[in-house]
């Protein structure tokens, strides 16, 4: 079984505290990834899992084996870089027997498992080739070649596709996505596209200055982020976010922004102002009378399946975003009566925490 | 405008290519000019005598002396310098404690002249108080005064490791800026695979190192095949002919006998040899510059 616990984990570089105390348990056969913007210590999660760098608190355990200061060879991980890292010196098929080759692994033996792997990865017309004289989808290939003919008990991503175009990219996602279906492996990955993190991953982990700020499926992330971090960071385009004053003038208390009156139920609800987050798509233009509030169209953007329609209101510092039907007829300049889907939007206090 | 940057590249062209033709082109057609005739250096007349120098040199036995020492003298300065660099530099990027001071110390004697060198090196292997014998003789209790350059089997030899100790520097130099300009990721997968020091510089740092050594061996070849000074300096290619190598031997005829016509003959050979390596030099460069572009 691997199951992967990381325990009260800290990194510091000098007196430089990069990651703080951070908790997470990955299940056997799991598919995590990391995201969060650079510099937020994603990376050095997965490297210190790796063991390719110190941990400077805390415990990691596969299964139930301490493998905190166990060198990286001995962990029973394998690790694919965003370079590929590949020896320009060796074959297709002496890079991915290369962990093979070094375990003293006979050369019959060698062969038939690189065999198998090259027929998994459909690498086998190239196993010759030195890898200059590959794509770098093909690239990628190998790389993930010689990281599972090991049969590693997890695997490690390290923003595995972000040196390839955008096609190729779709396509390489799909390639992992099956690879994780086939072996019984688990697997962290790391990666700044949240397109990747939302379509790979069992679980996403929101990391922010060098701690989890949410650990959830994709669709809770979405769905209900537990702050204005997660709620901004995860969602493309990002949520639209309303700062708004709680009014109990009228009796029942209500969200107040702009011109709107927004009613708001909570349990208890905070000091000061608020904020309102509410997505693209649950922004559309209001029937006579039922506007919450209306805007100038700044920019329409065609998509093609849909279009992006970014909205001037007067009391947000940005444009409001609006995922609207891709033949809506709107021009810039034009005025737009918009109303929210009550039942989404999302609310936060001042500290940014969901309420 | 078109006519006049023409015209002025032409004109800065025209110094570097004059140098060129002065000091090169024009003493390389002179001496397969007098490879042909019975020139002696100095006297106005001389008679074209076909391939009788080259003919000459089948018969001369200390040409062919010359020519087994130049070859031992080009493995030993091209491989010594080499592997000693190699090491010095893998040691240094292994973040020794002092590393930087080492790495300045080893590269220092390249900043010195072969005739220095030479001169340092003639008092260290001196007889009777030179460093070598006295280090030896203070080490082992012996009474040691051996002629190092004085004896046969010794002075080649001793001029390689006085050629090595020089230039060792240089090639460590290199292969530190080639070690590092490998990515940390391959090394990273070596500590991931479970590459033992041994395995990761036998099958990833020197094989990744190719580019590198190529420049080292390229400097070593040209080096070793000028190195004529600290020879002529130490032994002056004795004692008995034991250190003559191609270079001394030509210099030998031609300015000590006087002929040359025959010595330029040796230079010609010399000349098609130094061709030949670096043709050899080239293909094998465009071979690394497939792999490591």
């Amino acid at each position: 079984m691997a199951r992967l616990t990381i325990e009260n984990i800290t990194k510091s570089f000098g007196s430089v505290q990069v990651i703080n105390g951070v908790n997470l348990d990955i299940a056997h056969r799991e598919f995590v990834v990391f995201v969060g913007p650079s510099g937020c210590g994603k990376s050095t999660m997965l490297r210190m899992i790796a063991g390719l760098e110190t941990v400077s608190g805390g415990q990691i355990r596969i299964g139930d084996r301490d493998i905190t200061n166990v060198a990286p060879s001995k962990r029973e991980i394998a690790m694919v870089f965003q370079s590929y890292a590949l020896f320009p010196h060796l074959t297709v098929a002496e890079n991915i027997g290369f962990g093979l080759r070094l375990a003293k692994v006979s050369r019959e033996e060698i062969d038939r498992r690189v065999a198998e792997v090259a027929k998994t990865l459909q690498l086998e017309m190239l196993l010759e080739r030195k890898p200059r004289q590959l794509s770098g989808g093909q690239r990628q290939r190998v790389a993930i070649g010689r990281s599972i003919i090991r049969n590693p008990k997890v695997f490690l991503f390290d923003e595995p596709l972000s040196n390839l175009d955008a096609a190729l990219r779709v396509q390489m996602r799909l390639e992992i996505a099956r690879l994780h279906q086939r072996l019984d492996a688990t697997m962290v990955y790391v990666t700044h596209d949240q397109t990747e993190a939302m379509t790979l991953a069992d679980r996403i982990v929101v990391f922010n200055a060098g701690r989890i700020e949410q650990v959830g499926t994709p669709i809770e992330l979405y769905e209900k982020p537990a702050n204005t971090f997660v709620a901004g960071f995860i969602g493309a385009p990002s949520m639209n976010f309303i700062e708004a004053n709680i009014d109990t003038s009228r009796g029942a208390p209500a969200a107040a922004f702009g011109p709107a009156m927004l009613p708001i139920e909570a349990a208890r609800l905070p000091e000061g102002p608020i904020r309102l987050g509410v997505r693209p798509e649950h922004i559309s233009i209001a029937s006579d009378g039922e506007a919450d509030f209306s805007g100038t169209v700044e920019i329409v953007e065609k998509l093609g399946a849909e279009s992006l329609v970014y909205v001037q209101t007067g009391f947000t510092p940005e444009p409001v975003t609006m995922r609207a039907p891709p033949h809506l007829q709107v021009s810039p300049g034009d005025t737009l009566p918009l109303i929210l889907d009550r039942a989404r939007i999302h609310r936060f206090s001042a500290d940014g925490a969901a309420f | 405008m078109e006519r006049e940057t023409g015209v002025w590249r032409l004109v800065f062209l025209a110094l570097p290519l004059g140098v060129f033709t002065l000091l090169v082109i024009w003493p390389l057609a002179s001496s397969f000019y007098y490879s042909f005739t019975n020139w002696n250096g100095f006297s106005a007349e001389y008679d074209y005598v076909g391939f009788e120098n080259f003919a000459k040199l089948w018969t001369d036995k200390l040409f062919f002396n010359a020519a087994v020492n130049t070859v031992i003298w080009m493995v030993a300065a091209i491989l010594l310098p080499t592997l000693l660099g190699l090491v010095l530099a893998l040691l240094i990027d292994s973040r020794i404690p002092g590393g930087s001071v080492f790495k300045s110390i080893f590269y220092f004697p390249i900043c010195l002249s072969a005739v220095v060198v030479g001169q340092i090196w003639i008092w260290i292997y001196q007889p009777d108080w030179g460093l070598l014998n006295t280090a030896v003789n203070a080490a082992v209790g012996s009474d040691l005064s051996f002629a190092w350059l004085a004896k046969p089997g010794t002075a080649l030899g001793s001029v390689i490791v006085a050629w090595s100790w020089q230039q060792t520097g240089l090639s460590m130099v290199i292969y530190l800026a080639g070690l590092t300009s490998i990515s940390e990721d391959l090394l990273e997968v070596c500590e991931i695979e479970g590459a033992s020091i041994w395995q990761r510089i036998r099958i990833v740092v020197i094989p990744l190192l190719t580019p590198a050594t190529v420049v080292v061996v390229a400097l070593s070849v040209i080096n070793s095949l000028k190195g004529f000074e600290i020879l002529y300096i130490m032994t002056g290619g004795g004692p008995f002919n034991s250190s003559d190598t191609l270079a001394m031997h030509m210099y030998n005829e031609s300015f000590k006998k006087y002929l040359m016509g025959y010595g330029s003959a040796i230079s010609v050979v010399l000349f098609l040899v130094a061709l030949t390596i670096i043709g050899i030099y080239f293909r094998e460069l465009k071979k690394v510059d497939e792999i490591y572009g």
